[in-house]
């Protein structure tokens, strides 16, 4: 029992605390680099369906706008 | 007619008679020839056989068999404890573990009967436990030693942390990143609230370094602060890693505590938080899309291994089951890891930590002190979370509510329930679930980390 437990244990946790910050903290970066990447290549088919609000009434786009909200819908 | 009709039920009678006489004949037949055939196969082993009945059977009065049952008995085995029963290390028991321990141990498993089914705290788990705990403390039976039914799960799925991985595969089946996804830096809410964990340790080895109250091993100590990370099969990992002495205390005070998480963390987050800040509204969320969430689990796998193979078990299956669900290709799969393989195992998990209940490994100093610790543990984690909120808020950016920082303990969706409750109480439109739930599952990936860095540290 010569070394001090409460060295070691205050070792732990500042490297206990800095592993899980770390980890967290690449994790977010990595988060928002994927999403930025998925955003900009791989947008969703009904994000464009979205911006494009039908300029002239055809039938046509109603019923693939309406398609589209549905699988949105069913997606959760 | 009438002359017909008793001529009828006559024959009726005579065929009757026939036919059952000639069943009794054939039946005697066939039963003296199945005799005799087994008496002649019989015949040159009996002579053999003999000598081996009279070393194990002696005839006896039959008082002396009364005796003998009457000492059998459960009631005379917690009375006057036999000298020879060992416990299921092949250890001996002190008296009072035997006797008083083991209806104390009874009379806990009842408690906790009463807390599942009556109070409704987290009886899937609470149950089989304390079965267990009943089932191992039967004097006589042994049900929890290695050949006992109970003490064969064990070994089968605990003592190897099986279990406890394959229940994280259902977790992770069951949960949806997206909350995360859409908001990414609540997860270092679900970090701080990791706070919990280390912070117990060093008070956990201040306590037994400086005073006599208890001695723990930095192993044990390290075992015990997990409870704060709110996440039993991760506990139950760690614990049967480090100390599989204290599995059952840990694994007790853990499933407790989570599940009453409703009533240890309101008062913290109330106290941490001003009526403004509880009040706080937050953006909604954007849609997160479908190649998003599948992408996540390889993502944090990836990074897991890149930086933190130890906790690649824990994260590896959790991520394996989220990454079934969010293909969407493989509903059967994932569908039974939510439900038939969780539930399995949930069952043999119970009744595996409920086989360390027995009376000599539980009724110890130790587990108070076990009891203590982690409900330090698990406050201090939720008050972690709580003023790493804040802290975020000095920030620029979109202001958070503090109260979703109590989430970052795992215990999900029980936390980020809570959280939501107690922001409906300040401000009825204020629905903090889904803001919640981005903390919570971060906290799950956080105390999977937490248990990687402590079995690298004592590899």
């Amino acid at each position: 029992m010569e070394t001090n437990l409460v060295v070691e244990g205050i070792k732990f946790m500042f490297l206990g605390m800095g592993a899980v910050f770390l980890f967290l903290a690449l994790m977010i970066v990595m988060m928002n680099i994927m999403s930025y990447i998925i955003h900009r290549f791989f947008p969703e088919p009904q994000a464009s369906v979205k911006s494009t609000v039908a300029p002239e009434e055809d039938n046509r786009k109603i019923v693939a706008a309406i398609t589209a909200a549905i699988a949105h819908h069913r997606q959760g | 007619m009438k002359n017909s009709i008793i001529k009828l039920l006559a024959l009726f009678m005579l065929i009757g008679f026939g036919t059952v006489y000639a069943n009794d004949v054939q039946v005697e037949v066939q039963t003296t020839t199945v005799t005799e055939v087994q008496i002649d196969a019989q015949a040159p082993e009996a002579a053999a056989k003999s000598n081996h009945m009279e070393e194990t059977y002696k005839t006896q009065p039959f008082m002396e068999m009364i005796d003998g049952f009457l000492h059998s008995t459960g009631i005379s085995a917690l009375a006057e404890p036999r000298a020879d029963e060992m416990n299921a290390h092949g250890e001996p028991i002190s008296d009072f573990h035997k006797s008083w321990g083991r209806v104390i141990m009874i009379l806990i498993t009842f408690l906790l009967f009463y807390l599942a089914i009556a109070k409704g705290f987290e009886p899937l788990l609470l149950l089989p436990i304390g079965f267990g705990g009943l089932l191992a403390n039967i004097p006589l039976a042994g049900i929890g030693g290695d050949t006992g039914f109970l003490g064969i799960i064990y070994h089968m799925g605990l003592s190897n942390q099986l279990f406890p991985i394959l229940i994280f595969m259902g977790v992770g089946a069951m949960t949806d990143f997206g909350p995360l996804l859409s908001n990414p830096k609540t997860a270092l809410l679900g970090g701080a609230a990791q706070f919990g964990i280390f912070g117990t340790l060093v008070g956990a080895v201040a306590l037994s370094q400086y005073t006599t109250i208890f001695d723990f091993t930095l192993q044990q100590a390290s075992a015990i602060s997990i409870i704060g990370g709110a996440d039993g099969p991760t506990s139950i990992f760690i614990a049967t890693n480090l100390a599989p002495e204290l599995l059952g205390a840990i694994a007790v005070a853990s499933y407790s505590y989570m599940a009453m998480v409703p009533i240890i963390q309101p008062p913290i987050m109330k106290a941490l938080t001003t009526d403004a800040e509880r009040r706080i509204k937050m953006t909604t969320l954007r849609h997160v899309s479908r190649l998003e969430k599948l992408v996540f689990p390889i993502l944090v796998l990836v990074l897991a291994i890149l930086i933190l193979p130890d906790a690649t078990p824990l994260i590896g299956a959790f991520m394996f089951g989220n990454f079934l669900k969010e293909s969407g290709v493989v509903d059967r799969l994932s569908d039974t890891m939510q439900n038939a393989l969780i539930n399995i195992v949930t069952i043999f998990l119970g009744l595996a930590v409920g086989s360390k209940l027995a009376a000599d490994q539980f009724l110890v100093p130790d587990t108070l002190a076990i009891l203590l610790l982690g409900i330090i543990a698990f406050s201090v984690g939720t008050a972690a979370g709580v003023i790493m909120a804040k802290i975020m808020n000095l920030f620029p950016g979109h202001k958070v509510n503090p109260l979703i920082g109590s989430a970052g303990v795992s215990a999900v969706p029980m936390a980020a329930r809570v959280s939501n409750k107690v922001g409906m109480e300040y401000d009825r439109t204020n629905m903090l679930l889904m803001h919640a739930m981005g903390p919570n599952v971060a906290g799950v990936i956080g105390s999977a980390v937490a248990a990687g860095i402590l079995m690298s540290l004592f590899r």
